[in-house]
C-alpha cells in the first residue's frame, strides 16, 4: 500500500472517529453511547491494520487484532452486563443540555487543528491528520466524562479517551512497541473490571449511582 | 547479578502478594507483612549501594536505577517497613472495632503488597510507557484498597479517585506518545530503546521545542492530577481521607512521590529540548496554586484526615515549587522535601489513625486530650504536626528554608510573598486545632487501653527520620542528592 493511499485512508478514519465521538455525545441513551465507543473501536482496528500494511509492521496487526476483542467486543460487552445486572434507567441524564455539549464540541475540534497547525516539523513523523483528530478526541472524551453524571457513560468517555490516544500512538513512526501497547491495553481491562465491581457494590448497598453520591465535600 | 537486582526489587513483592491470597491465619498474614516489607527496604538499600559505588545500572533498557531513582526507592522502602510495623497495632483496633472482617484480611495485605510493587516499577522504569503501565497499576490497586471497607462513603472516594486519575493520567499517555514521537522524528526511525528515558535525554537537545512542549503540557496535567497539584486534586482529599489509615499513609508518603517522578523525568526532557524557562514556569504555576487552594481548605477543616489530605496538597505545592525556581538549590531542596514530606505525612497519618481508632470519630471538635490517655501517640502528633507546619528542628523546615532560598536566588518575589503569606497561616491554623487536640481532658467514654509497644516502633523510625534530617544530613543521602539534582538540572 503506497504512503499516500495510507495517508488518505487514515483521514477518513479519523473521520469517522471524530464523528463516533460526537455519536457517543449526542446520544440520550446508554446503549446508543456503548454502541457508539465499540463503533469507535472498530475504526481504530481498521486504522491500525491500513498502517500495518502501510508499514509493513507486522505489530500493529497485533494491535488492530487486539484492539477487536478488547475494546469492540469485551469492554462494550461488560458495560453491558452490568447495566444489565444493575437494571438502571437508560435515560442518560446530562448535566449540561446535549446541544450545548455538541456546541462545545465543535470549539474543541477546531481548536485541536489550530493548535497542531502551529506544529510545523514534527507534523511529518505522525501520519496524515492523526494528531489533531487525537488531540480532538481525547478532549471530547474529558467532555463525555465531565458533562454526564452516570457511571457507565463516564466509563464510555474514558474509553473513547483512549481510543483517541491509541489512534495517534499507532500514526506515530510505526507505533509504539508492541509489548508497552499489551500493557497499556491490559490496564485499560484490569481499570474497567475494577470500576465495574465499584458500581456494583455501590449499587447492591445503597440503591444509587456511583457517580451521583455526593455526600464528601470540603 | 546488579540487573537481577532490579527485576528482583518488584517481583518479589508481587510473589510475597500473591502468596498472601493462599493465606488464612493472621499471625502467618502479619509475619508475612513484615518481612516482606522488610525485604523491600533491604532490596533498595542494596540497589542504593550499587549505584552510589558503581554509578547507574540498568537491565535490559527495561529498568534503570540512578540517583534519583534510588532517592525514591529509598523512600518506599522505608514507608513500607514503618507502615507494616504499624499496621500490626493499627488491624488490631480495627478487628476490635468490627471496622474488618477477619476473613479478607488476606485480600487486604496481597493488595498491599501488590500497590508497593507497582510503585516499585513507576521508579525503576526506564522505558516511559512502563513508567506509565505501572502508574496505572498503582491506581487499579489502591483504588481497591481505598473502598476497601466497602461503606458508602469509601466507594464514593474510590470511584471518585480511579476516574479522575485513570483520565488524568491517559493525558500523560498522550504526552508520552508526543514526546516518543518528538524523538522518533530527531532519530530518523524507530531504533531499538527509542522509548526509554536514558536515550531520549541523549537527544533532548535535538528534539523539536513544539511538540515537546505540547508532551509536557500533557504530562504535568497528567501525572500533575496523580501528584495531586492543584487545581487537578478533587480526588485526593476525598480517597486519602477515606482509605484504610495505613495506606492513607502510603498514599501520601510514597504515591504522590511517584507521579512526581513521573513529571521530573519529562521535565529533564523538556529543559534540554526547549530551554528551563518553559517547564519551570509551568512547575511554578502548578506549585503556587497549589498552596493557595490548599490553604482555605485546611483552615477550615473538621475532618483530621481531609485536614492531611489538603496538607498533601500544600506540601506537592511546595515540591513543584523549589522545581519550579529551578538551580542547583531549589532542586535540591524539592527532592530533599521529597523525603522529609513522605516521612512526616507517613508518620502523622499513622498517628492519627490511632486516635481516631480511640474516640471513634475523624471530628477535631470531639478529640480531645489525647495527651492524657495516649502520651505516646499524643507527643508524636503534635510533633508531627509541628514539623509539618515548618518548625525547626525538624526536617521539612530544612527542605522549605532551601526552596525559599532559591525563590531569593532565582528574583521570584512576589511568588514568595504569597507562598509565605499561605505557609504562615496555615502553620496558624494547623497549630489551633492539633493543640485542641492533643490538650485538655478526654471525655470518660473514649478508650483508654494502653499504648501497644511493637506498632510504636514503626512511628519511631519514622521520627528518627524526621527528626535526624533536621539536623544533620548524612553523607551518603547527600551524595545521592546531589547526583540526582545534577541529573535533573546537568
Amino acid at each position: 500500500m503506497s504512503v499516500a493511499l495510507a495517508t488518505r485512508l487514515i483521514d477518513v478514519l479519523g473521520a469517522l472517529l471524530l464523528f463516533s465521538t460526537l455519536l457517543i455525545l449526542a446520544s440520550g441513551q446508554l446503549f446508543r453511547a456503548i454502541y457508539a465507543v465499540a463503533v469507535q473501536s472498530v475504526f481504530l482496528a481498521i486504522a491500525g491494520a491500513v498502517l500495518g500494511a502501510a508499514t509493513g509492521n507486522p505489530d500493529l496487526w497485533v494491535i488492530a487484532g487486539i484492539t477487536i476483542i478488547v475494546k469492540a467486543v469485551l469492554l462494550p460487552w461488560l458495560l453491558i452486563w452490568v447495566v444489565r445486572r444493575i437494571q438502571i434507567s437508560r435515560e442518560i441524564e446530562p448535566v449540561i443540555p446535549i446541544n450545548a455539549t455538541l456546541a462545545l464540541a465543535a470549539g474543541i475540534v477546531v481548536l485541536a487543528f489550530r493548535l497542531s497547525a502551529s506544529l510545523g516539523p514534527v507534523r511529518q513523523a505522525i501520519t496524515g491528520n492523526a494528531l489533531p483528530v487525537g488531540i480532538a478526541v481525547i478532549l471530547l472524551g474529558v467532555l463525555v466524562m465531565a458533562s454526564r453524571r452516570k457511571a457507565l457513560v463516564q466509563m464510555v468517555g474514558l474509553f473513547a479517551t483512549e481510543n483517541g490516544i491509541f489512534f495517534t500512538a499507532m500514526a506515530v513512526s510505526q507505533g509504539m512497541p508492541l509489548i508497552i501497547e499489551i500493557g497499556i491495553i491490559l490496564d485499560v481491562v484490569l481499570g474497567a473490571l475494577v470500576m465495574g465491581i465499584l458500581v456494583l457494590r455501590v449499587r447492591s448497598s445503597v440503591d444509587t449511582d456511583i457517580a451521583d453520591l455526593e455526600n464528601l465535600r470540603g | 547479578m546488579t540487573s537481577g537486582l532490579l527485576w528482583l526489587t518488584p517481583l518479589l513483592p508481587l510473589a510475597v502478594g500473591l502468596a498472601m491470597l493462599l493465606v488464612r491465619d493472621r499471625r502467618v498474614l502479619t509475619a508475612l507483612d513484615l518481612v516482606g516489607s522488610l525485604t523491600v527496604l533491604g532490596l533498595t538499600l542494596a540497589i542504593a549501594g550499587r549505584v552510589v559505588r558503581g554509578g547507574p545500572v540498568s537491565a535490559l533498557g527495561v529498568f534503570r536505577a540512578d540517583h534519583l531513582t534510588v532517592l525514591f526507592l529509598l523512600l518506599i522502602g522505608l514507608l513500607a517497613v514503618a507502615v507494616s510495623v504499624a499496621t500490626v497495632g493499627w488491624m488490631r483496633q480495627e478487628l476490635a472495632r468490627g471496622q474488618m472482617r477477619a476473613e479478607r484480611l488476606r485480600y487486604y495485605y496481597a493488595l498491599v503488597h501488590g500497590f508497593v510493587a507497582t510503585m516499585l516499577v513507576t521508579v525503576l522504569a526506564d522505558n516511559l510507557g512502563i513508567l506509565w503501565i505501572a502508574m496505572e497499576g498503582t491506581t487499579i490497586t489502591s483504588a481497591l484498597l481505598v473502598g476497601f471497607h466497602g461503606d458508602k462513603h469509601g466507594l464514593e472516594a474510590a470511584w471518585k479517585y480511579i476516574i479522575v486519575t485513570t483520565i488524568g493520567i491517559s493525558f500523560g499517555l498522550f504526552g508520552t506518545v508526543l514526546v516518543y514521537g518528538a524523538a522518533a522524528h530527531a532519530q530518523g526511525g524507530v531504533l531499538a530503546g527509542a522509548m526509554n528515558w536514558s536515550s531520549i535525554v541523549a537527544i533532548a537537545p535535538r528534539l523539536d521545542p513544539g511538540i515537546i512542549r505540547i508532551g509536557f503540557i500533557f504530562v504535568m496535567v497528567g501525572y500533575g492530577t496523580k501528584a495531586g497539584l492543584a487545581p487537578v486534586h478533587m480526588w485526593l482529599p476525598d480517597a486519602h481521607s477515606q482509605a484504610p489509615t495505613p495506606v492513607s499513609a502510603l498514599l501520601s508518603g510514597a504515591l504522590i512521590k511517584c507521579a512526581l517522578f513521573g513529571i521530573i523525568r519529562f521535565h529533564t526532557i523538556a529543559r534540554a529540548a526547549c530551554g528551563p524557562q518553559f517547564s519551570q514556569g509551568l512547575l511554578l504555576t502548578f506549585g503556587l496554586v497549589s498552596v493557595v487552594v490548599a490553604t482555605p481548605f485546611i483552615l477550615a477543616q473538621y475532618d483530621l484526615k481531609r485536614l492531611l489530605g489538603y496538607s498533601s496538597v500544600e506540601h506537592v505545592g511546595i515540591i513543584a515549587l523549589g522545581l519550579g525556581f529551578g538551580g542547583r538549590l531549589g532542586t535540591y531542596g524539592a527532592l530533599l522535601h521529597v523525603i522529609n514530606h513522605g516521612v512526616t505525612k507517613a508518620l502523622v497519618f499513622l498517628v492519627a489513625g490511632d486516635a481516631i481508632g480511640r474516640y471513634g470519630t475523624r471530628d477535631m471538635r470531639v478529640i480531645r486530650g489525647l495527651l492524657g490517655i495516649a502520651p505516646m501517640a499524643g507527643t508524636l502528633l503534635l510533633m508531627g504536626v509541628f514539623a509539618l507546619a515548618g518548625t525547626p528542628p525538624f526536617s521539612i523546615f530544612i527542605s522549605e528554608l532551601m526552596v525559599i532560598r532559591a525563590g531569593i536566588a532565582a528574583g521570584r518575589y512576589v511568588i514568595l510573598a504569597v507562598f509565605l503569606c499561605m505557609v504562615v497561616t496555615i502553620f496558624a491554623g494547623f497549630i489551633h486545632r492539633v493543640g485542641q487536640m492533643v490538650f485538655g481532658t478526654a471525655d470518660a467514654s473514649v478508650g483508654r487501653e494502653p499504648e501497644a509497644r511493637l506498632p510504636m516502633l514503626g512511628l519511631l523510625l519514622l521520627v528518627a527520620a524526621m527528626l535526624l534530617f533536621g539536623v544533620y544530613l548524612p553523607a551518603g543521602l547527600d551524595r545521592v542528592l546531589a547526583h540526582a539534582t545534577e541529573i535533573i538540572v546537568g
